[in-house]
């Protein structure tokens, strides 16, 4: 019996080892990183977005080093380079720019790795875990890396470049990649043409125009990606602005003090604006996976889609002959708003690296590189990204994309994406994804408003017991 | 009859040490470890670990969330146990009984084992797919578009639809034990039953089934463990969603884990598995021995 009770425990134990045992070992992290920079200071709590508005750096500052023979480095320096390389676009925009710094720079040599970006952050947390955490690397969970102290703050030239930058108690860690991508209706512009209507100019107007579209018959009237929960995102933070952070913009800072909820009114109010939008959905959205959006409206099976600017050069690679029109959806107050201005992600230093002032060096100078007008126009016009330098890079776009460049510069509120935000209105790790998840039971009708307010309003609190910035649980 | 004393056998031990050191440093190792990581609010990157005592495992007991993915995953295990073990036993009666191509069969019920789990999701996901996809392409040509389905993005059906994709993939394997077993059960009962005027259903009730206990036991435990452990299809399917519908523990906790930088959490999800795991399989093992037939 005893056997037979030990054989059952060790088959048991071996199988869940094989799930739980892969929780990682922390003593795998450089020890000393810990001591590089202080998590104290590195909290959140004072971060916020720098206006900067500071001066252009010269041009070809960048590439005075090297055009003038004078070495930035002491001998000749590697560094490891990655990115989310998911993307084709990203992959050949970033290789050309690499190629061109390794050219420019004969003793520094860039190398790119594989980013695996499908799984983004995981990889780079694999990375870590496994002592190859890169030099350079595009990073996307800025504010947890900060607090852990794997990053190097970026020297004032370098966030000098950028419009906007996020800091950390006055310190910024990431040059951002693009402006935040702005979100906005992507539309069959030779549909709209063929029964006369026109881009919308109120939130109203939006929905009448749905209404129509759903009237006629031959198409939905928007497809929705919702089998990937980030794509449910966009909407999502389009309501919440438009009901929530219009309001309130500091509501989850509030709601870590405990002077509100989520059953709040204006909560509720964001559920219900997604309940009038998503009525006009292509029938199976929550099981259409964003990859295929392009699909519907390219041949004709839906009208509009909400997406970012990404989304230009796939619709045109999947159809260069369609007719694209964008516009942004104004909120039911009558106001612009939308996601843009700089994010807390972009290329980072890694704080190991530059220990090694060659390689410190090296990695400041391929940034700087990156940033120049002639090479980051290589990345914006690839990505159709919003260019987030002072001195901007004169873009060869298409018309669609100019039209979102230019409703940046007269929308009436331009902010970060509500996940996006740090300091006192950053989410606990795992709550966009419960809010995404839980609004979909919402829209499916598997839960009301207010069931779903209350479950927001439990997970809530168990998650500020392990993460509140106001209280510094979980930051220190 | 004195004790004989053993004796250090070093070939023997050259021979273990291997495996044992493997076994140690990257199964017995990892699994101790998260007992402590479990106990603390790690967040998988972090040097700095901070002791949090059983706050993770409070938090197991009053998450809604972690109940959903508790009885998702019962749900789940208890479907493709039953449905598996029986599909796999008639594909294996069909194998057994046929009188040509044997070999065909057994085989072709087998090809989607050799299938990657990731692989078998995408093709399933591909089939099911509302819009584009098989099953509502049949259904619109058989003139049946009423019987079309969001199959994985109706929550009522997509358990059911996952279910399917593994039964469909692992009955192909549990088959080959019960052919085995059905091919070891001796002839002459069978004929002596029927010279005693049994029926093929008698004899089957009455003198297979007791003679192939053994394979039940072994598959029941192994759709068990597969059960409770699924991972992949619903990684590629469904992520988890519609909401929360197809989240079960395992998914849970590399959502938390990896995901969500709560790696605390996570493995505390982990060893919580661990625990259902050893009592079920006791209960289970308990049950199906006592009704093994020793030959």
């Amino acid at each position: 019996m005893k056997k037979k009770l030990l054989a059952v425990i060790l088959s048991s134990a071996m199988m869940a080892a094989t799930l739980a045992g892969c929780g990682g070992n922390a003593d795998s992290a450089p020890a000393d990183n810990a001591a590089q920079t202080n998590t104290e200071d590195g909290a959140a709590d004072d971060a916020a977005v720098d206006n900067a508005e500071a001066p252009a750096a010269e041009d070809g500052a960048a590439e005075e080093g090297a055009a003038s023979g004078d070495s930035i480095v002491s001998a000749p320096t590697e560094l490891t380079y990655i990115f989310a390389d998911g993307d084709e676009g990203a992959k050949a925009s970033m290789n050309e720019i690499v190629n061109k710094f390794n050219e420019t720079y004969p003793d520094i040599t860039v190398t790119i790795e594989p980013g695996n970006g499908g799984a983004y952050s995981e990889f780079i947390k694999t990375k870590d875990s496994v002592g190859e955490f890169p030099d350079v690397m595009e990073m996307r969970d800025t504010a947890m890396y900060v607090r852990a102290g794997k990053l190097e703050p970026l020297s004032d030239d370098i966030v000098s470049l950028f419009t906007t930058t996020t800091a950390f108690d006055g310190k910024v860690y990431t040059a951002p990649l693009g402006g935040e991508n702005t979100n906005g209706i992507i539309y069959n512009k030779a549909y709209f043409d063929e029964n006369g209507w026109t881009e919308p100019t109120t939130y109203d107007e939006f929905i009448e125009l749905c209404q129509k579209i759903a009237d006629q018959g031959d198409m939905a009237p928007l497809v929705v990606g919702g089998q990937d929960i980030w794509h449910m995102g966009f909407w999502f933070h389009k309501a919440y602005n438009d009901q929530v952070l219009s309001k309130d913009p500091d509501f989850i800072k509030h709601c870590y003090e405990g002077s509100k909820d989520f059953s709040d009114e204006t909560v509720k109010a964001t559920f219900e604006e997604m309940k009038t939008i998503m009525q006009y959905a292509q029938e199976g959205w929550v099981s259409t996976p964003d990859a295929q959006i392009t699909t519907f409206l390219v041949n004709d099976m839906a009208a509009m889609m909400y997406s970012g600017t990404h989304m230009f050069s796939q619709i045109s690679q999947a159809d260069p002959e369609f007719e694209m029109g964008w516009f942004p959806v104004p909120s039911p107050d009558g106001k612009t708003r939308l996601v843009g201005g700089g994010g807390v992600g972009g290329l980072a230093i890694s704080a190991e690296s530059a220990k090694d002032p060659d390689k410190k060096a090296a990695a400041e100078a391929f940034i700087k590189f990156f940033y120049a007008p002639e090479n980051y126009k290589i990345y914006c016009e690839t990505l159709s990204a919003i260019p987030a330098t002072v001195d901007k890079p004169d873009l060869a776009v298409l018309d669609v994309f100019q039209e979102v460049i230019d409703a940046n510069e007269t929308a009436d509120d331009l902010a970060p994406m509500w996940n996006g935000r740090v300091g006192e209105n950053e989410l606990p790790p795992d709550f966009r994804n419960f809010m995404y998840k839980t609004l979909i039971e919402v829209l499916q009708g598997t839960r009301d408003i207010d069931s779903a307010c209350d479950e927001l309003n439990k997970t809530w609190k168990v998650s500020m017991e392990s993460f509140n910035p106001i209280t510094g649980v979980g930051i220190e | 009859m004195g004790k004989t004393k053993r004796k250090f056998d070093k070939p023997a031990f050259l021979f273990i040490a291997p495996a044992f050191i493997f076994f140690t440093l990257f199964i017995i190792v990892p699994t101790v470890s998260s007992v402590y990581y479990s106990l603390t609010s790690w967040d998988g990157i972090s040097p700095d670990i901070k002791f949090i005592g059983l706050a993770n495992y409070k938090e197991i007991f009053t998450s809604a969330r972690f109940g959903n993915a508790l009885k998702n995953t019962v749900i789940l295990t208890v479907f493709i146990s039953i449905f598996e073990n029986t599909i796999a036993l008639g594909l294996a009666l069909i194998v057994d009984n046929v009188r040509w191509g044997k070999n065909f069969f057994r085989s072709a019920f087998y090809i989607p084992v050799l299938i990657s789990g990731i692989v078998s999701g995408f093709i399933w996901k591909i089939m099911y797919n509302y819009n584009f996809g098989t099953f509502n392409a049949v259904l619109g040509n058989l003139g049946l578009d009423s019987w079309k389905q969001d199959w994985l993005g109706n929550s009522s059906l997509t358990l059911i639809m996952i279910g399917i994709v593994l039964i469909w993939k692992g009955a192909g394997y549990y088959m080959i034990i019960y052919l085995a077993s059905l091919q070891s059960v001796s002839t002459d009962l069978i004929e002596a039953a029927q010279i005693d005027g049994a029926s093929p259903w008698q004899r089957f009730k009455s003198i297979t089934i007791p003679l192939i206990s053994g394979a039940f036991t072994i598959n029941f435990t192994l759709s068990l463990i597969n059960g409770l452990k699924v991972f992949d299809q619903i990684n590629v399917m469904t992520d988890g969603g519609p909401g929360f519908t197809s989240e079960t523990l395992v998914y849970l906790l590399y959502k938390v884990g990896f995901n969500e930088g709560r790696q605390g959490f996570g493995t505390a999800v982990g060893i919580m598995l661990l625990f259902i795991i050893i009592v079920l399989n006791t209960l289970q093992q308990k049950f199906l021995r006592s009704r093994e037939v020793q030959m």
